[in-house]
């Protein structure tokens, strides 16, 4: 354990939020524009209740995060009786942020027009869909529940025959309020709720909460609780990516490369289940603390699993990678390109693999990734190949990183107090599909307000843009090649 | 390759699942009510290679027209309440249902209670309650198998 002195010394201000101020409706996008000027970067926006301190009796608040060279910067904007400016023109990834708040806290966004609804299902076809006219076009609908065993979301695909013109996403289907919900609580009960957002995510959501808790609470953690924690993040990542590479096998109908992937993703989640006790290692984030405890021998162990785990997922790598009816099919498909990717602000190895590298891991000073640098493909595409490859890509670098993490011992751990507490807090943490994001307001001992933002809310506007000119039959494998999580975007 | 499914013998071997006494098949349909996910990965893992339940006869069918039990997940979400519904009206006689996982049961549900109606059985008669949080393949294939010897 580090003594209290040295951990404050060591306090990096990169991931601290400064709150910086209310500013009215009026010159909220000149506000927003300067910080843009300034080579600050959109995280998030989100709405408060009304009665909400920088807020009017009409409506409440709404709050965006930016990120930059100097920390992260929280800005509040006083709704005027039309609402608050719409940011959509100046940031294109704040489109579903807006619509949700609309939907969810009532605020009007002028300039967001038509502001579609996104949480509210209640509405007919022509509101939440874009018309698309011309010669022959139709509409084919796909979901709420879909052929295979996977979650519920409904796609509508506006196309003329096979070609896919463009596409409607409607989720939220599986809305469970877990921010509302989670108001008003302790952090540890927050927690829980943050934490089954989302099983393939909950190392990644929980940590983020934890973050945002810490560092509102002004605690640093040591750096045996900085690395349990890294250890966890990797493990999930290991399983996610074996399973997301299966996954686009299974989008092209290989069934060797599916199986095979998906008996490296079993190994996975009994190596988890050694290591943590659980197979999503569900409930091994802790508040400020961590009891993760593996012995030398067990490490060890893991170790060697881990080494025949990488030696199976190489062979079987292989057997996708020079096959060409496989290549055939990833080559060339649902293309994004890195201007587009930047531009809607998709995030993770979907972004990584259209050249926009960007990696949560470089700047996590909470977390033990020091030496990390982002993985990146020569020639970054942007197709299905690209996502999968950068995949493959990085289930060696997690191999390298759980070898390093598991050298030794992991012992319980907790943190020290580095600073004062404050009002707010932000968290932000590479998951497996990309930088996840979340904020708590405290209010004394009780959770005030929670956002979650994960990385499957940032790259689902980006999926549904890399679908527009492809085969509809091939849509399942651009899906599949995001693999991106339903349950993470409705909460 | 050929050494990767050799291993899988190997791993399946440790895969505690005697054969049925009886013979016969059951198709599943899953429909996600609200889940977190984590019970359609260990539902994906049951016929995955390690567990492969298709070898006793039990299959994931893509309609509910063609299935004899409907495996439910999640608390039910008031959005998915009428697909879940419509999905149920759909299947022939006699179905069973499943509910998958502490959710689906009603067992700690997380979440505004305003967001969801309830468990599965506050809307659809279930004959099957498969426990976990999420359920593993072998819990979920024990109770699945036993379900097949009911029905036979």
């Amino acid at each position: 354990m580090s003594d209290v002195s040295s951990a404050a010394t060591q306090y990096d201000r990169r991931n601290e939020v400064v709150v910086a101020g209310t500013i009215d409706s009026d010159s909220w996008r000149d506000e927003v524009s300067r910080l843009l000027d300034e080579g600050n970067r959109f995280v998030g926006l989100y709405g408060l209740d009304a009665g909400t301190p920088g807020g009017a009796a009409y409506g409440g608040p709404v709050r965006a995060l930016f990120a930059g060279a100097e920390g992260l910067r929280l800005l509040t904007c006083r709704p005027s009786p039309e609402g608050v400016p719409s940011l959509v023109d100046l940031i294109p990834a704040a489109g579903w942020d807006e619509r949700e708040t609309h939907d969810a806290y009532g605020v009007h966004f002028p300039g967001h027009e038509p502001l579609r609804p996104l949480l509210r299902h209640d509405l007919d076809l022509a509101s939440w869909t874009v018309p698309v006219r011309g010669h022959d076009p139709f509409q084919v609908a796909v979901g709420p529940i879909h052929a295979g065993v996977i979650e519920s979301g409904h796609f509508r695909f506006h196309v003329v025959g096979e070609r896919i013109l463009h596409l409607d996403v409607r989720l939220f289907y599986k809305h469970r309020g877990l921010e509302r919900a989670a108001e008003g609580r302790t952090p540890a009960e927050a927690l829980r709720h943050v934490q089954r957002a989302c099983a393939a995510c909950a190392v990644s959501n929980s940590v983020a909460f934890a973050h945002a808790y810490e560092s509102a609470s002004g605690m640093w953690p040591t750096p045996e609780l900085a690395r349990a924690r890294t250890l966890l993040l990797e493990l999930e990542r290991l399983y996610n990516h074996l399973n997301d590479i299966g996954a686009a096998c299974a989008g092209v109908g290989f069934a060797l490369g599916s199986m095979a992937f998906a008996a490296l993703k079993e190994r996975a989640h009994r190596l988890n289940a050694q290591l943590a006790g659980h197979r999503f290692l569900f409930d091994t984030v802790r508040l400020g603390e961590s009891k993760i405890e593996v012995s030398a021998a067990a490490a060890d162990q893991a170790r060697r699993e881990l080494a025949d785990l990488g030696i199976d997922a190489r062979k079987a790598w292989h057997e996708v990678i020079f096959n060409g009816s496989v290549q055939d099919r990833f080559v060339g498909v649902g293309l994004l390109s890195e201007a587009d990717a930047r531009r809607m602000g998709a995030v993770g190895p979907a972004a990584r693999a259209a050249g926009a590298i960007s990696d949560a891991r470089t700047r996590s000073p909470r977390l033990a990734y020091e030496q990390f640098v982002p993985s990146s493909l020569r020639r970054p595409e942007g197709d299905v190949a690209s996502r999968v490859n950068m995949r493959a890509l990085e289930v060696d670098v997690t191999l390298a990183l759980l070898d390093e993490l598991l050298s030794h011992a992991v012992e319980p751990a907790g943190s020290s107090r580095a600073a004062d507490a404050q009002p707010v807090g932000v968290g932000i943490v590479e998951s497996p599909r990309g930088e996840t994001v979340c904020i708590v307001e405290t209010g004394g001992p009780l959770v005030e307000r929670l956002h979650l933002r994960a990385a499957s809310y940032a790259n689902w506007p980006a999926l549904a843009h890399a679908s527009v000119g492809n085969l509809l039959p091939d849509f399942p494998l651009i899906n599949k090649s995001f693999e991106l999580c339903y349950s993470c975007s409705d909460r | 390759m050929f050494v990767l499914l050799r291993d899988l013998q190997r791993l399946r071997r440790k895969v505690a699942l005697s054969a049925p006494e009886v013979r016969g098949s059951l198709a599943a349909r899953h429909v996600d009510a609200g889940s977190c996910n984590g019970c359609e990965h260990e539902l994906g893992a049951a016929s995955g290679p390690h567990y492969d339940l298709a070898r006793f006869g039990l299959t994931i069918t893509a309609s509910p027209r063609h299935a004899d039990i409907l495996l439910i997940t999640g608390p039910v979400t008031t959005r998915m309440l009428e697909p879940l519904r419509t999905a149920y009206a759909a299947m022939p006689e006699p179905r069973m249902v499943a509910a998958l996982g502490d959710c689906a049961l009603g067992v700690g549900l997380l979440g505004d209670p305003e967001e969801w109606v309830g468990s599965v059985a506050d809307v659809l008669p279930v004959d099957v309650r498969i426990p976990g949080c999420p359920p593993t393949p072998d819990v979920i294939a024990a109770h699945l198998l036993e379900a097949m010897r009911h029905r036979s």
